[in-house]
């Protein structure tokens, strides 16, 4: 999977070492996040806002102890990278960086602690991407497309949360089929094209994998010009 | 009232950071006109979140990693507080330009600097450099009530009007609307009879114009990702 020892950080550790059973990884958290996620989540914010408004370096270390071994697998999930576990590091550092000068944007009531922190990581990883393959001068910075900032209209504080424990209880309940191809889109950041000549499946097939995962997570699927192209 | 979005699957690549950059700045700019996909993009980050802090990988990260960033915020807080950043949007001089997505306002640049150049008596296209190599990224403006030729798309086709409006067999496509058309895909469009039509397109492989005309013209055109 990687070219660094990546541990399986569920409490049944019997997962072997291949895509398959890293895959059900996701189940065997379920029993963890019964128990704290509600609260945990929210201490992370808190931490989150403690950082933003004082400076507050214990939370920063506390965030970054619980943090950073979860973001460095993000990277070195990441295909193409290749890189060495002092390269993963730095990445690391670099999206820290960003947490401890950008808290004080974080809303707690628009976004959950780690649904912000993936913005980070996903931009830094971006930015390093664009870094390797820019031949010159780039007049965009990756924060121009793709914004960090959340939704500025109101949604209900309510029905945010509603959503998102919604959409949490859904990711553990999907069949593994399903949670392949959003691990390889989110985590291994390849596209369906990509998914599709890996697994040696028709890329309708993938398509339509995501379209049932996300419909089980309740997000609605806006119709578009071009639906056609998913039975292709 | 925007009709047309990118479907769940580019968004999804969108939000997991996995689009490559060009059709990403078309998506960007549909979300500046969309309330509807903008929502939908939290959603899409929330499953991000969501797996990240599922702990599925995780990788041991020494406690010197977190010195030497401690070590960082002290030598960030001896330094004075950097100026903040010239915002450049916004004055652009053209006023026809007005109100567009701030990511293309930014691209076309504070001087205005657009080459456009004539292909056809109804269709003028000024190429925009993006500092990516995987696909050509342009604005196309269609004279009102012009039509442009018969074409097919050899490569995926993204289209987001931002001016204007025009229409094909298929359907009218005002400001804000996203088109992604497929290899073999052929379509004839033209704009409204009123006012020129501005579309910012991302092609992954040159359009090929088909038909007598449209194969004459070909030649003059090359990909030029820049």
């Amino acid at each position: 999977m990687a070219n660094l020892p990546l541990t399986e950080a569920t409490i049944d550790n019997k997962a072997a070492d291949t895509r398959d059973s890293v895959i059900t990884g996701f189940k065997p958290a379920r029993e963890q996040r019964l128990q704290n996620t509600a609260k945990r989540t929210d201490s992370w914010s808190l931490d989150l806002v403690a950082i933003g408004e004082r400076r507050d370096r214990e939370a920063f270390a506390r965030f970054f102890r619980h943090f950073a071994p979860m973001i460095k697998g993000y990277f070195l999930t990441h295909q193409g990278m290749m890189m060495s576990s002092t390269q993963a590091d730095e990445l690391v550092q670099e999206v820290m960086l960003k947490v401890w000068t950008k808290a004080k944007k974080y809303n707690p009531e628009k976004a959950a602690a780690s649904t912000w922190l993936f913005t980070m990581a996903r931009n830094t990883r971006i930015d390093m991407l664009r870094r390797q393959s820019r031949h010159n001068t780039v007049v965009l910075e990756t924060e121009d497309i793709w914004a960090t900032e959340e939704e500025e209209s109101p949604v209900a504080q309510l029905q945010q949360q509603r959503e998102q424990s919604l959409i949490k209880d859904a990711i553990v309940d999907l069949p593994p089929e399903q949670v392949q191809i959003v691990q390889i889109i989110y985590m291994e950041g390849k596209t369906h094209t990509v998914a599709a000549e890996e697994l040696n499946l028709p890329l309708g097939t993938v398509k339509s994998r995501l379209r049932l995962a996300l419909a089980k997570m309740k997000i609605q699927i806006t119709q578009s010009a071009d639906e056609a192209d998913f039975l292709t | 009232m925007i009709k047309y979005h990118p479907n769940i699957n580019t968004l999804t690549e969108y939000a997991a950071g996995s689009l490559d950059t060009a059709a990403s700045l078309t998506v960007s700019a549909h979300m500046h006109f969309c309330h509807q996909c903008r929502k939908h993009l939290q959603d899409l980050q929330l499953i991000g979140g969501t797996i990240l802090d599922r702990n599925i990988l995780v990788a041991d990260v020494d406690s010197s990693v977190l010195d030497s960033l401690m070590q960082r915020l002290d030598d960030m807080e001896n330094q004075p507080e950097p100026p903040p950043k010239q915002t450049t949007h916004g004055s652009n001089s053209d006023s026809g330009l007005a109100g567009l997505p701030p990511v293309i306002t930014k691209l076309i640049g504070t001087r205005n600097q657009l080459k456009w150049k004539k292909l056809t008596k109804s269709l003028q296209i000024a190429q925009l450099a993006t500092g990516q190599t995987e696909a050509e990224v342009s604005l196309h403006k269609i004279a009102a009530g012009g039509k442009v030729l018969e074409h097919d798309h050899r490569g995926q086709e993204y289209t987001l009007v931002l001016k204007g409006s025009f229409s094909d067999e298929n359907g009218i496509y005002q400001p804000g609307d996203f088109l992604l058309k497929q290899p073999g895909d052929v379509h004839r469009p033209y704009a409204a009879a009123n006012r020129d039509c501005i579309c910012l397109t991302v092609v992954e492989a040159p359009v090929r114009f088909t038909g007598f005309w449209g194969k004459l013209l070909n030649p003059f055109l090359r990909l030029h990702p820049a």
